[in-house]
């Protein structure tokens, strides 16, 4: 399908179609709002939609979150629930970096307080947080403990000293995803694993403290423990080497695999095997083992974490108090009760660059917010705010309970490059107060905030789509990049 | 191995990075797109042991060859710590390739990853003719 040929209609102020043409199985439904909307034009992510629309078994509609960026099969920011009988699982719906997600963490400590120390904070962050390209830390697992982080997650971890039990009440899935097997992954997946738990990764990965700068809804803000002035702490990472590997293998396994299935693909990264196939179980299986890995990685990582602040602001740990708030993934294949024409059914949803979003009431949620719904972390740029929110039930009837995962790329790497070229853009940030330290040279011009969509924007479609509802604002002080 | 400069372009992709290679014929296009990627990724100053490894290599067409060719390639880097200095095809055929790969060890002394590319995509894959010569584009993560 040619760009040419994608239409949009506008449903409301926050809601467009793609109707259904060619051979698309069902429309697509883009979450925007009017300011947005002229970026979607620029790149290939609306035929993405489209070209989502076309697997087998997909049901309602080929979604599109409101920071939907050109990706490769799936937009980054897509959302597809499939039939479990009839349908398909696709690597590239989920992503190379299987939950690839954040977590937030909240502390006692005040932003004037912190401020003279932001400097030294960072700098022992930086020290202490293995990030970089290709980064090895200070775990190197055996294989049968590497075994045991893919089965157990985020358990793993804390059974190993890495945090507080009563961090995985806070992390989605309780930060164990069930049906992982080992078994099926490679030696290669293996290999990779090993000694990269405990990196934050390079990119666009990073560790961000962070004053929460305006409170929206004070009742929610309260319930998820956030009070203006207050330090936080953002850390966005994945799976590593592992979960690329692991996507990596099942790709070329499932594409092998295509030519002995009737299904025409419009993009070959659309490979996708059917669900209760003994490959699509496979893949489904690995999948979890991935991520597992990631979960426990950022727990590992927020205990460094703390460590670091306890360390260096000399502070006892009930004066700094330092809580997770939420963890969330959003890259990720999930089997999953929704509404389907008034009919309650299992679906397989994929969120390729798109998070979960639950409303208050919801089972899956942890009893601390039930009343509440489920938190939402969306980070902006390393320039700009991020934002927490609280999961609605417009997610629910709308978008197979999700929402978006952060502000969106507008421009590739190389034009971000061209665009920084002559600037220091430590100094850009600092001047704002952001102090930043990043190993890679070309991270920070990657990174640039015009690289980006307004994330302020991508918030105001997710607020106003009623996919999820604004509880906080976070402004960064100072950031660690890989 | 005689090293040549490949001739290739970056694209502009907003998740990844795109280039396009060319070639006068299918073993020049597959060691030109390796040696694009190589040059975008790593930086090498000279030094280190050098050692050969051959590779042998199947494809379901030349699209998915050259994905899984770049793909090995990028194991050996990603994986095993092994950066690749050149490449050499021996033999190829559509669905098929033999090839000799010099690498070193990695040691980050001499060597420095200027651009994470993390797997060679699907996405966008082309291996064609066009004008008389041979062109791929691929798209990596990173």
């Amino acid at each position: 399908m040619d760009m040419m040929d994608i239409t949009l209609e506008k449903l409301d102020n926050y809601r467009w179609c793609i109707p259904r043409k060619g051979a698309m199985r069902v429309p697509g439904l883009i979450f925007s709002n009017p300011e947005l909307i002229p970026s979607l034009k620029q790149d290939q992510s609306l035929k993405q939609v489209a070209n989502v629309a076309t697997l087998p078994g997909i049901i309602g509609h080929s979604l599109g979150m409101p920071d939907i960026h050109w990706g490769y099969g799936f937009p980054i920011g897509g959302v597809a629930a499939f039939d479990l009988d009839e349908g398909v699982i696709s690597p590239g719906g989920v992503g190379y970096d299987i939950n690839c997600g954040c977590r937030l963490m909240t502390t006692r400590l005040r932003a004037d307080e912190i401020r003279p120390l932001i400097k030294d904070l960072v700098s022992a962050l930086f020290k202490n947080i293995p990030c970089g390209v290709g980064s090895t830390g200070r775990i190197h697992l055996s294989k049968n403990d590497e075994t045991k982080v893919a089965v157990q997650g985020a358990v793993w971890a804390v059974k190993n000293g890495y945090g507080d039990p009563e961090d995985l009440e806070r992390t989605e899935d309780a930060g164990t995803m069930e049906g992982a097997d080992p078994s099926v992954l490679s030696e290669r997946a293996i290999k990779r694993g090993k000694d990269q738990l405990g990196t934050l990764g390079s990119g666009n990965h990073f560790l961000e403290v962070q004053v929460v700068d305006q409170v929206y809804d004070t009742g929610k803000a309260q319930a998820f423990g956030l009070w203006e002035g207050q330090i936080t702490v953002f850390i966005h990472s994945g799976s590593r080497g592992f979960g690329y590997q692991i996507c990596d293998d099942f790709l070329k396994e499932i594409s092998a695999h295509m030519s002995g299935e009737d299904i025409t693909l419009p993009d070959r990264q659309l490979a996708c095997a059917r669900i209760k196939s003994d490959l699509g179980r496979r893949y489904l299986a690995a999948m979890a083992c991935a991520a597992n890995y990631a979960w426990a990685n950022r727990q590992i990582l927020m205990h460094w974490v703390r460590e670091t602040f306890l360390e260096t602001l000399s502070v006892r740990p009930a004066e700094l108090d330092m809580k997770l708030l939420y963890d969330v993934c959003h890259n990720i294949a999930k089997i999953e009760s929704h509404t389907v024409c008034g009919e309650r059914i299992q679906v397989c949803v994929h969120r390729k660059g798109a998070t979960r979003s639950l409303p208050a009431g919801h089972k899956l949620l942890p009893e601390i917010y039930r009343d509440v719904g489920q938190p939402v972390l969306i980070p902006g740029d390393m320039g700009t705010y991020s934002y927490v929110l609280a999961g609605s039930e417009g997610a629910m009837i709308h978008s197979f309970g999700s929402t978006c995962h952060g502000a969106g790329r507008l421009l590739s790497r190389s034009q971000a490059t061209k665009k920084a070229k002559g600037r220091f853009i430590e100094n850009e940030l600092k001047a704002r107060g952001i102090f930043v330290r990043s190993r890679g040279k070309k991270t920070l011009k990657e990174e640039i905030s015009e690289a980006y969509k307004d994330v302020s924007q991508v918030v105001e479609a997710v607020h106003g789509s009623g996919l999820a509802c604004r509880v906080a604002r976070l402004r960064p002080l100072g950031v660690i990049k890989g | 191995m005689k090293k040549k400069t490949p001739d290739f372009t970056v694209l502009n992709h907003t998740a990844d990075l795109g280039i396009r290679a060319h070639g006068t014929d299918l073993r020049d296009l597959f060691e030109n797109t390796a040696r694009a990627m190589l040059q975008t990724m790593v930086r090498i100053r000279p030094g280190g042991k050098a050692a050969t490894i051959r590779l042998s290599l199947d494809g379901q067409d030349l699209a998915d060859l050259m994905v899984r060719w770049l793909g090995e390639i990028l194991y050996l880097i990603a994986g095993e710590d092994k950066v690749v200095l050149d490449v050499e095809i021996d033999s190829i055929t559509p669905s098929h390739l033999r090839a000799s790969v010099e690498y070193v060890p990695f040691d980050p002394e001499l060597h420095e990853i200027q651009c994470e590319i993390k797997a060679v995509t699907y996405h966008q894959i082309d291996v064609s003719r066009k004008n008389g010569l041979w062109q791929a584009t691929v798209v990596f993560d990173l």
